[in-house]
């Protein structure tokens, strides 16, 4: 046992390699053709006769064109979270490029339940535009009094605040917006509820060319 | 990519294939191309953010699947808004994401992930023995469950990011997260 375990320790020390492919991106010469083929080997089709080239190419250029039918035509939004921007973009270009604030990350326990808790995340994935609003004002979900430490009104008209969402908003589902902010000051960092905060003229913006269905696209 | 190359050519079409079902539905998913050391974190079939791969190894016993699915990702340390403080709580920023982490996926995948610029040797052979302690225990399980020793262990990707790269990653990286994985194929 303890010379087996030698032997293990000697072979991590000089790091004999396993039936593994390894690359660096740096090297002047890539992977050998021997690591190459034991790719080809665990890919599974070595039984299989290889399709004729001609076939493979026309099957690589029609879902080539299929993936491309997938993209968005028209204008669309992209929503970096990491980096708190927002693009508008057109194909590979990019018609807007602006500061935002997304979602925190940060946690509030909901009361009275102790497993149950608001989780302030911009949601990531493909959205679109589900509604455009004029001067929209804030109906102030549970969690903006509980954060507070007040009481959650009971009157519908005590959760409505005006002028603190800019002058427009663009709705893509479960209470998320693109909005304007008072907390300019904010813009590039992690610190809303979830929603996408822009300045004044970068809303206007994205506002003017998106419409109900443009795509937002957050990762 | 070479049209005429029938292995290369065979190999990206698979991956398309897959893409193709991917971009299709609203999540975003992640492509590693270890062809051109790239990984594409991808949504609707668009590029939306391109990491680039210091160094890679690939141990991969089993062919490869179609799409792996995300199980398990690197814990991340959330800040409780206390509504009694009135001190605001830090938000969570790209700098709280770990660079030394591991990914789970299903079906059976690990990809470790590690700093390329790594330069502790302390660190560097923990890392090492963690992979040869990690095949070792493989072996030995299936040794204890009577299998052949040339049973297959699960496959292993290690991938060397640069530390912003590695956090970029782990921001990116959602919980069920589609991953397809596109092999060297290329004879250079």
């Amino acid at each position: 046992m303890r010379q087996w375990l030698v032997a293990c320790s000697l072979l991590l020390l000089i790091g004999v390699p396993t039936a593994s492919l390894s690359q660096r991106s740096e090297s002047a010469t890539p992977a050998s053709p021997p690591a190459v083929s034991a790719s080809l080997v665990t890919f599974g089709h070595r039984e299989d006769p290889p399709p004729a080239l001609s076939s493979l190419q026309a099957r690589y250029k029609a879902l080539s064109k299929q993936l491309s039918r997938l993209k968005p035509q028209e204008p669309y939004i992209l929503v970096d979270t990491a980096r708190n921007h927002l693009y508008l973009k057109r194909r590979d270009d990019i018609l807007v490029d602006a500061l935002a604030s997304t979602g925190s990350g940060t946690i509030l326990p909901k009361p009275g339940e102790t497993s149950d808790q608001w989780v302030f995340d911009t949601p990531r994935g493909a959205f679109f535009v589900q509604s455009k609003l004029l001067n929209p004002a804030w109906v102030k979900p549970d969690w903006a009094f509980i954060e507070e430490g007040l009481e959650v009104p009971r009157n519908q008209a005590d959760r409505i605040e005006q002028g603190v969402l800019g002058a427009y908003a663009l709705g893509f589902g479960k209470g998320y917006f693109i909005h304007g902010t008072l907390y300019t000051r904010l813009l590039g960092k992690n610190v809303t509820h979830g929603c996408i905060r822009l300045n004044d003229d970068d809303l206007k913006s994205i506002y003017r060319v998106a419409r109900i269905g443009t795509p937002i696209i957050i990762f | 990519m070479d049209l005429n190359d029938s292995v290369s050519l065979q190999e990206v079409t698979r991956v398309l294939q897959e893409e193709v079902k991917l971009a299709a539905r609203p999540h975003n998913y992640l492509l590693i191309d270890l062809a051109t050391h790239t990984i594409h974190i991808k949504g609707r079939g668009l590029d939306l953010y391109r990491i680039p791969i210091v160094a890679w190894s690939f141990r991969m016993p089993t062919a490869v699947h179609g799409t792996y699915r995300l199980i398990a990702r690197p814990p991340i340390a959330r800040r409780t808004v206390d509504p009694t403080v009135s001190v605001e709580q830090a938000p969570l920023s790209l700098a709280d994401m770990p660079t030394t982490y591991t990914l789970s996926f299903i079906p059976a995948l690990t990809i470790e992930v590690r700093p390329s610029d790594e330069e502790d040797l302390f660190r560097r052979m923990w890392a090492g023995a963690k992979t040869w302690w990690r095949s070792l225990n493989e072996w030995a399980s299936s040794l204890s469950r009577g299998e052949s020793s040339s049973s297959d262990p699960s496959p292993y990707l290690l991938l060397e990011l640069s530390r912003e790269q590695a956090q970029s990653l782990a921001w990116s990286a959602v919980d069920g997260m589609p991953l397809v994985i596109r092999l060297a194929t290329d004879k250079k």
